[in-house]
């Protein structure tokens, strides 16, 4: 693995094709994933590509891959036709992916994932070498010998990165790498990405829904839409209102486009004093917010949830100490940290998924008893869990199943599930939420990334719930899918429901949050109402520095 | 008789209850850590038993008869794998079908058939069976007893430390991951119930052709549900599995040795006692699990 530096200099000058794709075509059923697809990607260059939730960007990409095969249409290595059946030929052709929903298994090591799907024996010492060597070289830091379900996304992440990397791909593909990464770990990541199209000669592909990145790390773009090329550019001849204007087929509002340019909302920046954005007008929520402003821990009203003094210890790391919180009805409270500092664990917590070595949580002034599967979806709390993926939805049932979960009840009589009243709900909120699906009866598995996690949406806020804790509800998520994710958000909170918003996005909790609760290493290190809270306070509190 | 030959005796009796089951656990351990639930464990072991009294009456050569049980173990394991994945057929149905199969096949052979007792000869440790109390119970077997040696390390190098074993464990945690990655899932799984149906039947051979001499109907009795669920409360660990396959063991040469020392008891729940008995304490002492994530649902698949 020492050779990819020298290999780099032998390869072709820039900006000759590593890839070519003619006229790929994919249809499932009715719909059409990717239809007639032409697209250069070039060594020495970022080549991103942008599209709405559904427009086929990863069906195209697992073409590549060889883990879908194409209908019609063909693959070039340069000149020469090529054939990818399946991943094994794509790692021959040098093809890597680091994909949407992480590829690496949990309950191995960091080492043995990364030499997952080589040949020959095992030589322990040496994988740990090629990982620490490779983690060096692109300043990717991760200890070997970790085990990856104790890592947080953004070490997947590199870990994902080291796996291909060290294979030396000459086309590297990342699909929505940065929608689970905080801003440091984005740039970090973007930084690796330009010392191996710059310094190694390599193509990568990059799929992401952030304008600004694409604009800010590519040189070419290319936008999908309903699986077809619409647009393709080199990225300095394009802007992003364009670029937003090509994806959804017609003007976006200026909000969304914040939104999805990763940048504040136009309406409500910072720091100094005004609320970054108000919630409508004239709504509970904002006098809400303005009590809790003025005194959070004291005010009149119980809060509809209350979480006290909730430590929590895994195999003798202490994830969460002491953690206190409160969200009053009507309010929406920002969670705001790195990723990694107990969020997910948090999030578990309030999942059901693990319990607090102490401390409680309580529902309308109720504590709740945490050990019944199930008491807190009883007692009224709704999740939008972080990690949808896993923990979200059942891949292998039908989108209509997967709607109606959580309120099997309503749809069935008699003990039995009313297959009409089931289909009924879900028809209502698939039009509701936007959710494209092949049918209702189509397993998720089937969904595109961004639909999958509407259908989680979808069902969390249709069981009108007292408490909503969201964990990242925007990952993955379309321009105008976010936009539709604040609005209800803030229509929810308006509604008299206590959100609770983790986020590690900034731009989020200033847009969304009366109150921005600040945590760091399992602890909550300050708590700021929105009109007091700036990038540098709570940058400050991020760190660890109490306010 | 004195209290401690009594022990003796019992230990004995124990441990060659215990084999079978142990070469079976080791076989079902792996395939399970592959991500199978290997349900025709019991039809392995019975048509091993059978087919390796068979052979041994025809060669005149108990070890060939042992051959024999691994080569028809290797066989249903070979049934299974590919009516499980290349046909997709459910992996519990195909275990049950089978079970039920050899069970009936094997009973109805035995009727027309007559066998010569084979048996494979029995090595004595010098100095070693000497040691009182579990001198004679240890060290004096039949040899493929001592084959446990070899397999039972041989297993755990393979899971935890060769390269097959590694993809392996990723298949039966992530199968979805694993094929991303390049391995090809169902070819490992088909290989893991292949060393299963060796293992297996070579258990099920040692019954018949190293403890008992002959086939009688049915003489697994269940043994391969044991394993299976040794396994489970095992927590999929190598170490624990074998302890439940020794409780067993124990249990079932204890019901044995009642009448000899004089108890009587009910003679129905004698025969259940120590199935009783294993899963009691198997239950008592199992910890939280580490189950391979597929194996709740071995047979989805979104491999392409
Ligand atoms: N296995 C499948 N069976 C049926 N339809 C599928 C399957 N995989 C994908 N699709 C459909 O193909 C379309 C394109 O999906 P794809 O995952 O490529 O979208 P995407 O551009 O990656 O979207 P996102 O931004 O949400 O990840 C979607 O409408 C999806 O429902
Ligand atoms: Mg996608």
């Amino acid at each position: 693995m020492t050779t990819v530096d020298e290999r780099a200099r032998e390869l072709t000058p820039p900006s000759t094709p590593a890839l070519r794709l003619r006229g790929i075509s994919k249809r499932y059923g009715p719909v059409v994933a990717a239809d007639n697809v032409d697209l250069d990607v070039n060594r020495g260059e970022i080549h991103g590509l942008l599209g709405e939730n559904g427009a086929g960007k990863s069906t195209l990409m697992k073409i590549l891959l060889g883990l879908v095969q194409r209908d019609s249409g063909t693959i070039m290595r340069g000149d020469t036709p090529v054939d990818v059946h399946d991943p094994q030929d794509a790692v021959a052709l040098g093809i890597g992916m680091v994909h949407q929903h992480f590829s690496l298994i949990d309950a191995l090591t960091v080492w043995e994932n990364v030499i997952l799907g080589d040949t020959g024996r095992i030589d322990r010492a040496a994988a740990c070498r090629q990982v620490e060597e490779v983690s060096r070289r692109y300043g990717l830091p991760i200890d070997p010998t970790a085990r990856v379900e104790r890592l947080s996304a953004g070490e997947r992440q590199r870990v994902e990165l080291i796996k291909c990397l060290r294979r030396d791909p000459s086309v590297l593909i990342l699909d929505e790498p940065t929608s689970v990464l905080t801003q440091a770990e984005s740039a970090e990541l973007f930084t690796v990405l330009r010392h191996v199209v710059r310094a190694e000669n390599r193509a990568v592909i990059l799929i992401s829904h952030k304008l600004a990145e694409i604009t800010a790390a590519t040189d070419q773009v290319t936008v999908l839409r309903k699986g077809k090329v619409v647009f393709h550019s080199a990225t300095s001849e394009t802007t992003p209102p364009e670029l937003a204007r090509q994806m959804v087929g017609r003007d976006v509002s200026l909000r969304a486009e914040g939104a999805a340019l990763g940048m504040l909302p136009v309406d409500g920046p910072v720091p100094s004093g005004e609320p970054p954005a108000e919630p409508p007008p004239e709504t509970p929520a904002e006098s809400a917010a303005a009590s809790s402003d003025a005194a959070p821990a004291t005010t009149g009203t119980a809060p509809a949830l209350r979480l006290r003094d909730l430590t929590v210890v895994i195999d003798g790391v202490t994830v969460l100490s002491d953690l206190s919180l409160d969200v009053a009805p009507g309010e929406i409270v920002g969670l705001y940290g790195v990723e990694g500092n107990g969020q997910s664990t948090l999030g578990d917590l309030l999942s059901g998924l693990i319990l607090p070595s102490s401390g409680a949580v309580e529902l309308a002034g109720r504590p709740v008893e945490l050990e019944r599967p199930g008491a807190l979806h009883r007692a009224g709390l709704g999740i939008i869990p972080e990690d949808r993926h896993s923990s979200g939805v059942v891949l292998d049932m039908s989108v209509a199943e997967n709607l109606v979960m959580k309120s099997i009840g309503d749809v069935s009589g008699r003990g039995f599930v009313s297959r009409r009243k089931m289909h009924a709900v879900a028809r209502r909120l698939a039009a509701e939420f936007n959710i494209v699906a092949p049918s209702l009866d189509a397993p998720v598995r089937s969904l595109s990334g961004g639909n999958q996690q509407r259908v989680v949406l979808a069902r969390e806020l249709s069981a009108g719930p007292g408490v909503l804790v969201a964990a990242q509800p925007t990952h993955g998520l379309d321009v105008g899918a976010i936009e539709d994710m604040y609005r209800r958000l803030r229509d929810a909170a308006s509604g008299g429901v206590a959100v609770l918003l983790i986020s590690t996005e900034l731009e989020e909790v200033m847009a969304l949050a009366s109150r921005i609760a600040v945590i760091c290493s399992g602890r909550i290190t300050g708590v700021l109402p929105a009109a007091e809270a700036t990038a540098e306070r709570l940058g400050m509190l991020v760190g660890g520095v109490a306010a | 008789m004195s209290a401690a030959d009594n022990i003796s005796t019992i230990l004995s009796s124990g441990i060659r209850l215990t084999v079978p089951l142990a070469f079976a656990a080791c076989g079902e351990y792996l395939a399970e850590r592959a991500g199978t639930m290997n349900i025709s464990l019991e039809a392995m072991m019975l048509g091993a038993a059978f087919g390796s009294v068979a052979t041994a009456s025809a060669t005149g050569s108990a070890t060939a008869g042992l051959v024999a049980g691994v080569l028809i173990g290797l066989l249903i394991g070979l049934v299974h794998g590919n009516l499980a994945h290349r046909l997709e057929v459910n992996t519990f149905v195909v275990g049950l079908v089978l079970n039920a199969l050899v069970l009936g096949l094997t009973s109805y052979l035995i009727t027309i058939s007559s066998f010569d007792s084979h048996q494979v000869s029995q090595v004595s440790v010098p100095w070693l069976r000497d040691i009182p109390l579990i001198g004679h119970p240890l060290f004096v077997e039949r040899w493929p007893v001592y084959l446990l040696l070899l397999v039972v390390p041989l297993t755990w190098w393979l899971v935890e430390r060769s390269r097959w074993g590694l993809e392996l464990r990723a298949v039966g945690e992530q199968p979805q991951a694993a094929d991303v990655t390049g391995i090809r899932v169902n070819l490992r799984r088909r290989q893991a119930l292949l060393w299963c149906g060796a293992l297996a039947g070579l258990g099920g051979a040692y019954l018949a052709v190293g403890e008992v001499g002959s086939f009688n109907q049915n003489m697994t009795a269940g043994r391969g549900y044991i394993v299976i669920a040794a396994v489970i409360f095992g927590a999929w660990r190598l170490g624990r599995t074998l302890l439940g396959c020794v409780l067993f063991g124990l249990a079932d040469a204890m019901r044995l040795a009642l009448p000899a020392l004089g108890l009587t008891m009910n003679s129905q729940l004698l025969v259940v006692a120590p199935y009783l008995l294993a899963l009691v304490a198997m239950l008592v002492f199992t910890t939280r699990n580490r189950e391979p994530k597929s194996l709740g649902q071995p047979f989805v698949r979104g491999s392409t």
